[in-house]
């Protein structure tokens, strides 16, 4: 039986940790022997640490060998013999590991760090169904899942990621739905990132999307198990990563955008409303500012004559060009969004009176910007928030159609219309068409398109991408 | 099958295909020599052009899988089938010239007000060559999506000019003579589904899907009658004097004045199919190109495009009047050869042959494409 000297060999592991200051050891020396403990103490649960395993220990009379701990002394759940290897390891992810003299190691489990409860996500308020969303700790994320989907056909696979964050990232779906390809060809994905560090899930989305440069996001993502859970049941596969309450999944497409989850749980008519509203809204922010641009400069005589006369007396006496007033109106929305942001929540009425009021109002007043152009960015952008998880994207390309508006007129607006629509028609996500089921179109699949139908009625699962046993219900 | 699309897109595409300047300048043309009889016109044309789509569903079904390349080779050998991809390449090159030239025309007077030449061709050029260079699925996808709302703009154009109907036009008024050269000068407007002999692999028809294919053919033929059919109605002695016929037919619809000018839809409308029509004919275009000059790639193809396009442009188009002048001595000729001897000699030669099913005429073609860069899937 080999003779292991504890005491060293926690200094070599203290030494690997470069002498950390919440690098935790203890040894405990028994007639039977003696047993090291080695541990972060900014990881673990400390208070078990002394109930569970050391205190126990300590009055424990028997041989102090590995497997006699684990059945007889120490009171945790997750306790398993491992190599040395795997040590370090072990203590990175809140374990604590106990080294015998004859050479065993065993690892006890019990890691704590601060975690936020379930609560309903910012980014997704309902007014009916469930309001809990993903938290930052990928075990709490993984028991929201869970909870949702009790079979054992519920697959989560664990990947750990990135260099020095070592970060846990787990792939969900459920076997039986999902296809194995799609599920393959995430797996291969994660496997092959190298990389220093996962923050936060985004990252891996970069890693994920066939066309990472592209403007348009190719993979899913949302912060509510509800969401996930009803994506899972339909074939997708869910990404989860630790540190991230964003769950990422696949495939996508972008009507998903238009999905909201209040719409499954209201009545159906209702949802196709609020659907067809959130997509004019999209269209509303997306063209609207270059839409007035080009009926402005170059096709003033398609505008009612009443509010040609309105736009003409506004515009009379502006130091700027239409063009760029628009841009100037853009600009300062967009710097007031982003001031609302960072800015700690007692001054955000105070922004907003000094946006809203002070720089509109006297703006207006002052004849640097008219009316008309202020009332038009002003819709774009809060339409824009009919659909908030597209608001980057859309951003972008309100730019892009008030030069184009501006520059090219109707023309521009259409030609560019219809480049976006082609380009969107070459992306696809894990083999499934970007813009299905419209384009191409899928008619089975329009019953939870634009207009929904009762739940009742969807009762195959999405033909616009693979997944196995198509039937949802009878 | 690779870049293969579906049946419903073929069929909007095939309905894609037959407006432009058939709903703009045409009916114009027409009425100048064969006055209202040129609804006729119009119907013969369309017959003509449906015995293309027949000839195209019957050697479909004899080469089910087999390229227009490799059946070409099959009937005619390597040399004329190089011919005939130039032919194929011209044809479709001086279609979207014509289609640019009419939408220029009308967009000038309409929408610009003004020249504006620059802003076409920044607006033209980069999405169909965009559109050329992804391919076909995503073109015929784009259609697809927009299909219906051209449509729908398309069938309420015609809807609200309807209000202002009053009487029939006088039919039978023209010499036959004067019919048949009136069909014979303005062929060239027709043989627009000469695209499906080029994207003939990357199609499946079954005998429903021909059912639906047709069932848009139809659709789309059945709009233009009507439209051809109101604008005569309304004005029955004046027709060659409006060049923009389905804005025209909205003009006395004053009732809609009150939301401004009414016909902004018809201008999206023609905006919309315009750039679809240019951007099928362009794609065909590249793909004759790249037939014809097997070793150059579509690149190659897009750029020539773009050089002929400014070549002409600078020479004729902004004057549809001298286009159409300039095509009218020998586009017809080459129209009837491609549209109508071609398909008919096909037609005939595979009724003598056996079916080619499943099997490759011309070993490791595709692969040859591939290997030269030149496969469909251009990644942007």
């Amino acid at each position: 039986m080999p003779f292991l000297n504890v005491k060293t060999e926690i200094a070599k592991i203290k030494k690997s940790f470069h002498m950390g200051c919440d690098f935790g050891e203890r040894l405990l020396t028994k007639e039977q022997g003696t047993v090291g403990f080695v541990y972060l103490k900014s990881m673990v649960d400390n208070l078990l640490f002394s109930q569970s395993i050391y205190l126990p220990l300590e009055k424990f009379e028997g041989d102090l060998n590995a497997t006699v701990l684990t059945n007889k002394v120490i009171q945790c759940n997750d306790v398993r013999q491992i190599q040395e290897s795997e040590v370090v390891d072990c203590i990175l992810k809140g374990g604590v590991v106990l080294i015998f003299q004859n050479g065993d190691y065993l690892n006890v489990d019990i890691q704590k760090f601060p975690s936020r409860i379930p609560s309903e996500p910012p980014t997704s308020p309902v007014i009916q169904g469930p309001r809990e969303g993903f938290v930052e700790d990928i075990k709490t994320n993984m028991t929201l899942l869970r909870r949702s989907i009790r079979s054992k056909d519920l697959v989560l696979k664990s990947f750990f990621v990135g260099k020095y964050s070592n970060t846990q990232v787990v792939v969900a779906y459920i076997d039986g739905i999902a296809d194995k390809s799609i599920v393959d060809k995430v797996c291969q994905k994660i496997e092959k990132i190298s990389i220093d560090g996962i923050i936060d899930s985004f990252y891996v989305l970069s890693f994920l999307q066939d066309r990472p440069n592209s403007l348009f996001k190719q993979i899913g993502n949302t912060e509510k198990p509800d969401v996930v859970s009803a994506k899972m049941l339909e074939g997708k596969v869910a990404i989860i990563v630790d540190n991230s309450p964003i769950v990422l999944t696949v495939p996508f497409v972008i009507f998903e955008e238009l999905q909201n989850s209040n719409d499954y749980y209201t009545n159906h008519h209702y949802s196709s409303l609020v659907r067809v509203i959130r997509m004019l809204g999209m269209l509303i922010a997306i063209i609207s500012p270059g839409l007035y641009l080009a009926l402005e400069l170059y096709h003033y005589n398609l505008l009612p004559l009443n509010f040609l006369i309105t736009i003409a007396d506004t515009a009379q006496g502006l130091p700027f060009t239409p063009f760029l007033e628009i841009l100037f109106i853009f600009l300062l929305f967009q710097v007031l969004y982003e001031v609302s942001l960072r800015l700690p929540s007692y001054l955000g009425l105070a922004t907003s009176i000094v946006g809203a009021l002070i720089l509109g109002d006297t703006g207006v007043k002052a004849g640097l910007i008219s009316p008309p152009g202020v009332i038009i960015v002003a819709l774009a952008k809060i339409a824009l928030y009919t659909i908030p998880e597209q608001a980057s994207q859309v951003s972008v390309l309100q730019v892009i159609f008030i030069i184009l508006g501006g520059s090219l007129g109707l023309g521009g607006l259409v030609a560019g219309m219809v480049y976006f629509v082609n380009y969107l028609n070459t992306l696809d996500s894990f083999g499934t068409p970007y813009l299905a089921p419209y384009s191409p179109r899928v008619p089975e699949d329009l019953k939870d398109g634009v207009f929904k139908s009762p739940i009742n009625d969807m009762k195959t699962r999405p033909k616009t991408f693979k997944n196995k046993n198509k039937v949802r219900s009878k | 099958m690779k870049e293969s699309i579906s049946s419903r897109q073929l069929g909007v595409l095939c309905a894609v295909s037959i407006f432009a300047n058939k709903i703009l300048l045409l009916p114009s043309l027409l009425y100048e020599n064969a006055k209202s009889d040129g609804l006729f016109v119009v119907g013969l044309l369309f017959l003509v052009d449906l015995l293309i789509l027949f000839s195209f569903f019957h050697l479909k079904k004899k080469f089910p899988v087999q390229s227009f390349k490799e059946i070409l080779i099959y009937f005619f050998g390597k040399i004329v089938t190089k011919v005939i991809f130039l032919a194929f390449a011209v044809f479709f090159m001086f279609k979207v010239f014509l289609i640019y030239s009419t939408s220029f025309i009308y967009l000038k007077q309409q929408v610009y007000q003004g020249e504006f030449a620059i802003l076409a061709i920044i607006c033209v050029l980069p999405v169909i060559n965009h559109a050329a260079l992804t391919g076909l699925r995503s073109m015929a996808r784009t259609i697809e999506m927009f299909f219906y709302i051209v449509a729908f703009g398309f069938v309420l154009c015609l809807a609200i000019s309807t209000l202002t109907y009053k009487s029939s036009p006088l039919f039978f008024t023209s010499s036959l003579g004067d019919f048949a050269s009136t069909a014979f000068r303005h062929i060239f407007s027709f043989g627009d589904y000469l695209f499906l002999f080029l994207i003939i692999d990357k199609v499946t028809l079954t005998q429903k899907d021909k059912k639906r294919v047709l069932k848009y053919v139809f659709f789309a033929i059945f709009l233009v009658l009507i439209l051809f059919f109101l604008f005569y109605s309304l004005y029955q002695i004046t027709a060659f004097m409006h060049n923009n016929a389905l804005s025209d037919i909205l003009i006395f619809s004053v009732v809609f004045n009150a939301v401004g000018r009414i016909d902004i839809i018809a201008m999206l409308t023609i905006m919309f199919l315009a750039i679809f029509q240019m951007e099928l004919f362009h794609y065909c275009f590249c793909d004759a190109f790249v037939n014809f000059l097997p070793k150059l790639n579509k690149i190659f193809a897009i750029v020539t495009f773009d050089i002929f396009f400014f070549i002409v442009y600078l020479m004729l188009i902004g004057k549809y009047e001298n286009m159409v002048i300039q095509v009218e001595v020998w586009l017809p000729y080459l129209t009837i050869m491609l549209n109508y001897l071609l398909p008919l000699l096909l037609g005939l030669f595979s009724f003598k042959k056996k079916s080619v099913k499943n099997q490759q005429i011309i070993p490791n073609d595709e692969e040859k494409r591939e290997e030269k860069g030149m496969s469909e899937e251009v990644k942007i």
